[in-house]
Formats: C-alpha cells, sequence, structure tokens
C-alpha cells in the first residue's frame, strides 16, 4: 500500500547522501525521484570527511573526536590532526561514534535458494547463480550497520555450495554487489541437520555422525585421485605437445571434468575456504582432524560447543564464528552458552558473531555487546567480533573490518556508544558512498505523517470509531 | 562500570526517601526456613547497601538501602537501620532495581525443539479455556535459571494454539516446586483473536490468529466474521452458564440431578464478569478494533498481545485505555513496511500514553526482555517508561501489583543488583533475590561456562 512512497523514499536513500542533512521533510522526500542504478561509482579524486567523531577503529584502539578522509572510496587518513581538503563533503560526526562497517560471516540473505539437498555433495552449487541485490532485507541491514555478508550454502547436506560475499550495495546492479577480490568459500555440515534428523523417511547417505566422516574422507581422496588423474594428463600432454608431430600417436584424452571435485582440489590447494556448519565437540574435532588430514585451515561456523576445545581450535589455527546466546532450539543446541565467544576469544581462537538471520542482521552490534555481558569480553574484543575477525575469517581483512589506511570506507555511524542500549545506526557507508542515512530514510515516523496527511475516504474510515 | 543509558535527569540527583522501616509482619514466611536448604538457594535476612536503588514507582535513591526479610522487601530508604544479623550485601557503585517481569512466555512448558517430549504449549482443539499453565511448569526447565540469571524474576507463562488456550499464570522463577513458583496462579484467560485473511497482512499481523474451518474457496472476510461469531458464541454460553449456575448454588444449593458442570464454561466465567483480564492476541487494526467492540459488547477486560500495528491505532489504545504487551521487538517488519517500524511501534505507544509491558514469547530467549526494551528505547520510547514496561506494567496488568513489580515496603522480595542499566548489556546481574531467597547462579550456562573456562590446557596443544 506504500510501495510508492517506499520507492521513492529509498531511491533517495540511496542517492541523497544528505551530507550534513536537515531532517528532510516528507515532501521533499516524495518529490525527488532519481534512478538508484544511475548512482556513480565514487569519482577519481572524490573526497569525503567524517570530522569530530568517535572513531572505533577496531585495529588500534579509539580515537575520540577525530577525523576521517576518505578518498576515492578508500580510507586516506585518520586522526586528530587531519585537514579536510576544501571541496571534501563533511558528515558532521560531533557527538557520534564511527566503527567498521559490520561484516556477517554467516548469511542467507539475497538469495533465490538456500540449500541444494538433493545429495550429499553439492561442491559444484554456486550462491552466486542465485543472488538477488533487491530484497528489501538488504537495506535493513545496512540500517543496522552491516556492510558486508557472507552468503553460505544450507546445511542439508555434508558437502554443501560455494559461498558468495557481498557488499550491501543496496540500490545497485546485482553484479555490482559482489565483493570482489574475495577469496572463494564452501559450506560443510555436520551433524543433525545432514543425518536429516527430522525426516525419518530420508534414505539419503549418511544418516549418522560417523557416515558424515566417513563421506568427506571419501570425498576428499575421490579428489585427490581426480586430481592425479589431471596431473597424470598434464604430464602426458606436455610430453605429447613436445613430441615430434610425425611419431606421436593420438593426443591423450583428458580426464573427465568434474565441478564437484575442482572445488574439493581447490580447497586442498588453499584456494578455497571451508566454513564447518558445526555444533557438538566430537563433531568438531572430527572436521578438526579431516582438515588437517587434506591440509586445509578450519573455518567453523555455528560452533556452539567450540568453548569446550577452544585450546583445539587454536592449536589448529581455527576461526570461529558463533551465534551470541541462541540456544536450546535443537538438541544439538543444547549445551550452547552465551559465553561460547568470548571463552573461545580469551583461548586465542578468532572469534565472530554472526546472525544466520535477516533479523539478527539488523542489529549484529546488539549481538556483540552480548560477549561483554557473558564471558567478560572487552569492547574492542567485543567489536572485532563483528567487523575485523570476520574479516579475517572470510579472508578480506586486507580491504575492509578495521577503519586503517588504505582500506575500503566501509563505515557505520552511529547516534552513540555502538554498545550502548540506546544507539541507533545514523548513517551507513560503503566505499565511501551513503547507503543509508536516518535523515532521509523512510522511517515509521514519517509514514505516520504522511498517513495523517492522507487525503481521508469516508468509506475506509468507517471501522475505526 | 558505566551510566550510559541512566537517564540523564536522574543522574546524581538527590532525593529524600520516602520509605521508612516496616518489618514486623509476615513472621509466618520464617516457616518456609524448615524447608532444607538447596543449592541455589538461601534466604534470611538481607541488608543491600551503597547502590542507587531504583524503586520504579518513586524517585532513585542514592546510596540507598533496601532490606529483604522473610521473603518482603522490609525497608527502603537512604538511612535504614539494618535488622540484627542481616546479611550485608554491598552494592556501591551498582544499582538496585526490582525483579524484572516477562509478560508472556512459554517458560515451564517447552525446553529444546525438536524434542516433542518436554513441549506443553499447544492442545488439539479450538476451544480449551479451562487449561492451567502453570500446572505443566516444569520444575527442572533450564531455562528457569538461564532466564533468572539475567535479573528475570517472574513471567507470565503461557500456552498458545487454540482460539482459547486457557490459563496463563503468574510465576517466580524459584521454588522447589512448581506450585512454589506459582505466585498467582490464574492470572488471565488467552483468547487467539481469528486473522482476517488468513496470513499475510502488514507487519506481524495476519499470521498469528487462527481459522476455524478456513477451508480452500472459503472468502477470508466470511470465515474472520464466522470465527469471531464463535467466539462471541462461547462468551454467551459461559455467561449464561454462569448464571444459571449461581442460581442453582445459590446458598449453598446442590444442582439439580441431571445438571452437568462445564469445566471450560466454568474457566471462563471471572473473564466473562469481568473479574479477569483476557490475554488477547491481535495485531493488525481490524482485529484490534474488533477486539475492542468485543471488549464493549461483553463489558470484559482486555489486554492485547502483540499489537503490531498499534501505531496505525494508537490513538484509539490510548483513548479506550487498553493495556498492550508487545512480543517480538525483534521481528522484521512487512516488506513495504519502513524498517524501524516495530523497533518504533513501543515508542509511538508509550508515548500516546499507551501502557505497556514486553514478552519475549519462547523460553529460551526470555533473558532478553531488557534488551528488547533497550531496541524501542533507541527508537523513541521513553527510558523512563521503558522501566516501567518490564516490572510495574506488567505486574498492574495482571493484578499482582501489590506484591510485585517495584521496590516498595511489604512487597514480595524480587530485587536484582546491577552494575548498571538493565537495558545496558553490557551491565552484569550481581545478585537476584527471589522471594528473599539469595540465587546463586548456578543455571546451566554459567556452570558449564565455569566448567569449561577452568580446563586446563590439555597436551601438546
Amino acid at each position: 500500500m506504500h510501495m510508492n512512497f517506499m520507492r521513492h523514499a529509498f531511491v533517495l536513500a540511496v542517492t541523497a547522501v544528505s551530507l550534513n542533512a536537515q531532517q528532510a521533510t516528507p515532501a521533499a522526500q516524495a518529490s525527488g525521484a532519481l534512478d538508484p542504478l544511475a548512482l556513480p561509482a565514487p569519482a577519481a579524486g572524490s573526497l569525503v570527511a567524517i570530522t569530530n567523531a568517535n572513531i572505533m577503529t577496531a585495529s588500534h584502539g579509539n580515537i575520540m573526536s577525530g577525523t576521517i578522509l576518505i578518498r576515492n572510496g578508500k580510507i586516506a587518513e585518520i586522526g586528530t590532526n587531519v585537514t579536510v581538503p576544501a571541496g571534501a563533503q563533511v558528515i558532521d560526526g560531533r557527538g557520534k561514534w564511527v566503527t567498521p562497517g559490520i561484516i556477517d560471516a554467516h548469511s542467507h540473505s539475497a538469495n533465490e535458494g538456500i540449500n541444494e539437498g538433493s545429495q550429499s555433495v553439492t561442491a559444484e552449487v554456486r550462491m552466486e547463480d542465485v543472488l538477488r541485490q533487491d530484497g528489501i532485507s538488504l537495506y535493513r541491514q545496512l540500517a543496522g550497520g552491516t556492510t558486508t555478508v557472507n552468503i553460505l550454502h544450507g546445511s542439508a547436506n555434508t558437502i554443501g555450495g560455494q559461498n558468495a560475499i557481498i557488499k550491501l550495495r543496496f540500490g545497485l546492479p546485482a553484479d555490482s554487489i559482489k565483493f570482489a577480490g574475495a577469496p572463494p568459500g564452501i559450506k560443510f555440515a555436520l551433524g543433525e541437520n545432514v543425518r536429516r534428523t527430522s525426516n525419518a523417511q530420508s534414505t539419503r547417505y549418511p544418516r549418522s555422525r560417523q557416515g558424515v566422516e566417513d563421506l568427506l574422507r571419501e570425498s576428499f581422496i575421490g579428489a585427490q585421485e581426480y586430481q592425479r588423474e589431471w596431473d597424470a594428463f598434464n604430464t602426458a600432454r606436455a610430453a605429447w605437445d613436445k613430441a615430434p608431430a610425425r611419431s606421436r600417436g593420438a593426443a591423450p584424452i583428458p580426464p573427465r571434468k568434474d565441478l564437484e571435485k575442482d572445488a574439493l582440489v581447490e580447497i586442498m590447494q588453499g584456494k578455497r575456504l571451508v566454513y564447518w556448519h558445526s555444533y557438538r565437540a566430537d563433531e568438531i574435532l572430527m572436521a578438526l582432524r579431516v582438515s588437517k588430514e587434506f591440509g586445509f585451515k578450519p573455518n567453523f561456523t555455528h560452533i556452539l560447543e567450540g568453548y569446550k576445545l577452544a585450546d583445539e581450535l587454536a592449536a589448529a589455527g581455527a576461526t570461529a564464528s558463533t551465534f551470541a546466546d541462541m540456544w536450546g532450539y535443537k538438541l544439538e543446541a543444547w549445551d550452547a552458552i552465551p559465553h561460547n565467544a568470548a571463552l573461545m576469544a580469551e583461548r586465542g581462537v578468532n572469534v565472530t558473531i554472526n546472525s544466520d538471520s535477516d533479523e539478527r542482521a539488523r542489529r549484529l552490534y546488539q549481538e556483540a555487546a552480548k560477549a561483554m555481558r557473558f564471558g567478560g569480553a572487552s569492547e574492542e574484543t567485543a567489536l572485532r567480533m563483528i567487523t575485523l575477525n570476520a574479516a579475517i575469517q572470510m579472508g578480506i581483512d586486507k580491504m575492509t573490518g578495521s577503519i586503517d589506511v588504505g582500506k575500503d570506507a566501509d563505515i557505520a555511524i552511529f547516534s552513540g556508544h555502538p554498545f550502548a542500549p540506546a544507539s541507533r545506526v545514523d548513517l551507513t557507508l560503503i566505499d565511501g558512498r551513503v547507503f543509508f542515512d536516518r535523515n532521509t530514510a523512510p522511517t515509521l515516523e514519517w509514514l505516520m505523517q504522511l498517513m495523517r496527511n492522507r487525503p481521508r475516504i469516508t468509506s475506509e474510515d468507517g471501522g475505526a470509531r | 562500570m558505566t551510566n550510559r543509558g541512566q537517564r540523564p535527569e536522574l543522574r546524581g540527583q538527590n532525593v529524600r526517601p520516602r520509605f521508612t522501616i516496616h518489618h514486623s509482619r509476615f513472621t509466618l514466611a520464617a516457616l518456609t526456613l524448615i524447608l532444607a536448604p538447596i543449592v541455589s538457594e538461601a534466604q534470611g535476612t538481607f541488608v543491600i547497601r551503597g547502590g542507587t536503588v531504583v524503586p520504579v514507582t518513586g524517585p532513585r535513591i542514592p546510596n540507598g538501602t533496601v532490606v529483604l526479610q522473610n521473603g518482603r522487601i522490609t525497608a527502603v530508604g537512604a538511612s535504614v537501620q539494618a535488622p540484627a544479623g542481616a546479611t550485608e550485601i554491598n552494592a556501591t557503585g551498582m544499582f538496585v532495581y526490582p525483579g524484572l517481569i516477562n509478560a508472556g512466555t512459554s517458560m515451564g512448558l517447552t525446553e529444546m525443539g525438536g524434542v516433542p517430549g518436554p513441549v506443553d504449549t499447544r492442545e488439539i482443539g479450538d476451544f480449551n479455556p479451562q487449561n492451567i499453565a502453570t500446572s505443566a511448569v516444569n520444575v527442572g526447565s533450564e531455562h528457569i535459571g538461564v532466564t533468572r540469571a539475567n535479573g528475570i524474576t517472574s513471567v507470565i507463562t503461557v500456552q498458545g494454539g487454540s482460539v482459547l488456550s486457557g490459563l496463563a499464570g503468574f510465576i517466580n522463577l524459584a521454588g522447589y516446586t512448581n506450585e512454589e513458583m506459582i505466585a498467582k496462579e490464574k492470572v488471565a484467560l488467552l483468547l487467539s483473536w481469528p486473522s482476517a485473511g488468513g496470513g499475510g497482512g502488514r507487519g506481524r499481523g495476519g499470521g498469528r490468529g487462527f481459522a476455524i474451518g478456513g477451508a480452500p474457496g472459503v472468502d477470508p472476510m466470511v470465515a474472520y466474521q464466522n470465527n469471531v461469531r464463535q467466539i462471541y458464541r462461547w462468551f454467551a454460553e459461559a455467561k449464561a452458564y454462569g448464571d444459571v449456575k449461581d442460581r442453582l448454588t445459590a446458598n449453598g444449593a446442590k444442582p439439580p440431578v441431571g445438571w452437568h458442570q462445564n469445566l471450560r464454561y466454568d474457566a471462563m466465567v471471572p473473564a466473562v464478569r469481568g473479574e479477569m483480564p483476557i490475554m488477547v492476541d491481535a495485531n493488525t487494526v481490524t482485529q484490534m478494533r474488533d477486539v475492542i467492540r468485543f471488549m464493549d459488547s461483553l463489558k470484559v477486560k482486555v489486554i492485547i498481545h502483540g499489537a503490531s500495528e498499534g501505531w496505525q491505532f494508537v490513538d484509539t489504545l490510548a483513548a479506550r485505555r487498553i493495556p498492550v504487551i508487545l512480543d517480538g521487538v525483534t521481528g522484521v517488519p512487512g516488506n513495504d513496511d519502513p524498517y524501524d517500524l516495530i523497533y518504533a511501534n513501543p515508542g509511538v505507544l508509550q508515548k500516546a500514553g499507551v501502557q505497556l509491558a514486553f514478552a519475549t514469547g519462547g523460553a529460551s530467549s526470555a533473558r532478553d526482555l531488557p534488551y528488547e526494551v533497550g531496541l524501542s528505547i533507541a527508537y523513541g520510547m521513553d527510558a523512563e517508561e521503558g522501566l516501567k514496561a518490564m516490572t510495574i506494567n506488567a505486574a498492574r496488568m495482571f493484578g499482582v501489583d501489590r506484591d510485585f513489580g517495584s521496590i516498595e515496603v511489604g512487597k514480595v522480595a524480587n530485587v536484582i543488583v546491577t552494575t548498571g542499566d538493565p537495558i545496558d548489556i553490557r551491565s552484569q546481574i550481581k545478585e537476584v533475590f527471589v522471594k528473599g531467597r539469595r540465587m546463586q547462579f548456578d543455571d546451566r550456562h554459567t556452570k558449564l561456562y565455569e566448567q569449561y573456562r577452568a580446563r586446563p590446557k590439555p597436551p601438546n596443544k
């Protein structure tokens, strides 16, 4: 019913870049429709400055009343002594708190499909093939300061599909939301979901945790054998190429291309990150063994019992992405505790707090604060759990995740301290461009004003007395 | 420790004590001391000193003292003499709040998802007003200790699934048995208002109602009207039943042979007569409007539970003084709604003067109650009203405010000591008293945390 109004407003939200904006009136919001697709990339030499803000860098402490200068979408200067060049667009950060754009290490947003669960191994399936950039949920996550999300395949099968890391450039064409340069990954899953616990009729192998372990090993060994066939072929082909044309006979026949095995080979070559969906301590230890056996670094998601084996995780260099305080929603979540994140971090594990939900992705800053409440994480540790640590897990920490010179200007600006109860996000920037601005966003207050001013229709009005 | 999130206008305010010592009452409660002590509880006399006392119903008392004796609050003030032998609790630099009240959760009626054995949240059929939620509260539920450890000392425990799902109860989150947990067995009749259109709708509206005979091909508005009519019929029948029963049993008479008692109608009679509130699930404007018509026509008391479209109906809710329990502030708005619609809805209602409380629904999320209130405050709700919403308002709605919801002399000693505002996620809950018992933090989560935090480093790791 309000779709037209909302459209206009969203268009403005991504285009107006209301720097130092006065509160826009609803009338002004509704009038200036612009084409969101026309939003230009940050022009060469474009300058944005966030001034006098309390900056939480996530990498090197807080800078009170500091300035961030953004040039061409990258962070160019940070500090209390930054000179704002003439012509820079200035965002007045007085009284506000600035954090790196929040990174959600586990999401199923922007998807047309989440699971290809027909087989236990679907390593060839790609989330990037089913991305959609226009889901309103992306905008709402922006409104919670989230800028980058890891779109993972679901957990219906042991070896799931390939992930897609995106930036929430809501309003831009689909091919512009992918995070350029992010390393490819894949979802693996363990436990109740892949055992098809809630489906007694399922005859898909495996139906036990032992079977899951076996399937993993069989799959990797199959991929090794596949790789050896290719190696042998490549050697033979190279020799054949060099051999004199008259005497070399028929060219060697290449092995059949197998997209599923290609992905597994990439894992063993360190070119593709594995995100293990995991719950119980025993299965996490199994995943550590399998990862070691086939020579790749393990990254975990959920990992609700990670606190039971934090030392083993730290020793293996594993990363862990978990919920803040979800528990009890199934048997394997029964030993989940809200102290999980803080305890793993205390023992030296790289820990992130993720959403796995379009709802929690709107307030990950609150979820991170729970690591302070439960387990006593420091403020900086808690902040890293939704920024830098997530970037490290996803292999994008050279580009984003903290407020450091040279990184993408992915930034959330809060009305107060991000962990304080009455704070909310005022502005969210990606690559130095404002993608969410509460001043121009269609809010409930704005909608109520519109409805108050709408022409009254008597028949519709008849009910409420 | 931080004071961020405290109401600035109250920070450092010098307040004269309004409460005086009063501890001659309730000596009978001492009898409960005969009970063998169990691990998590110790009852005695406690003096909480040095903290900022936040009574909720009165001004803050900096450096205040609260005395808990025999399960009740016996003294509150700035200069209070401690009774002899009292255990001192040093709350210097901390805050003393009444225990928080979650106004709607399936506490004790469910344990874990995917495991059906402990789930007693739904019954077969649409018409089950007779079922008593507190009867099935599992005293061994791990959710009780976990929720309590976050400062929530009482909840309204509710079941659902039917049109009339039974009777909600007010329980304290401590006790050796569920009977001991009960503060008031029957506080509200649970009614789920039908939804027009069978799902969809704005916000969280629409999908939460029921649909008797919502067969395919039936006009949704016709189905809705039939469903509403059915509710009126039940209430009319219950009213007639109650009146007849009164007549038949007047002056201690036995009803005649051939007359049949009906437990379902019996359960409804207090609500039908306006003596007990009806907690009605209603989210859309249509639902809320029809609930008010129902209320007016039957002269019953209602509490609206849900009200996700409350902002569209705020003038009526305020003018008619309908109490509202918000549920699911962390939900996701409808696709064409403003992003902050659910977060901002409580503030709109509160500013218009609607009396609010908060519910979390599920048991595992019941401890997040203060954080949902915090989110509402971030998007416009007044902070002081937010505090009331999770304490005194909930107690008033369910008629238990004589005993609960604030720090006042004579009330049940449900008191928490915190390092900051409970809505601030960074605040630690340092002490929890339920019925004057000092609770140990021995909940499942704390125990597992301490157990594994003490795990020695494994060899070669």
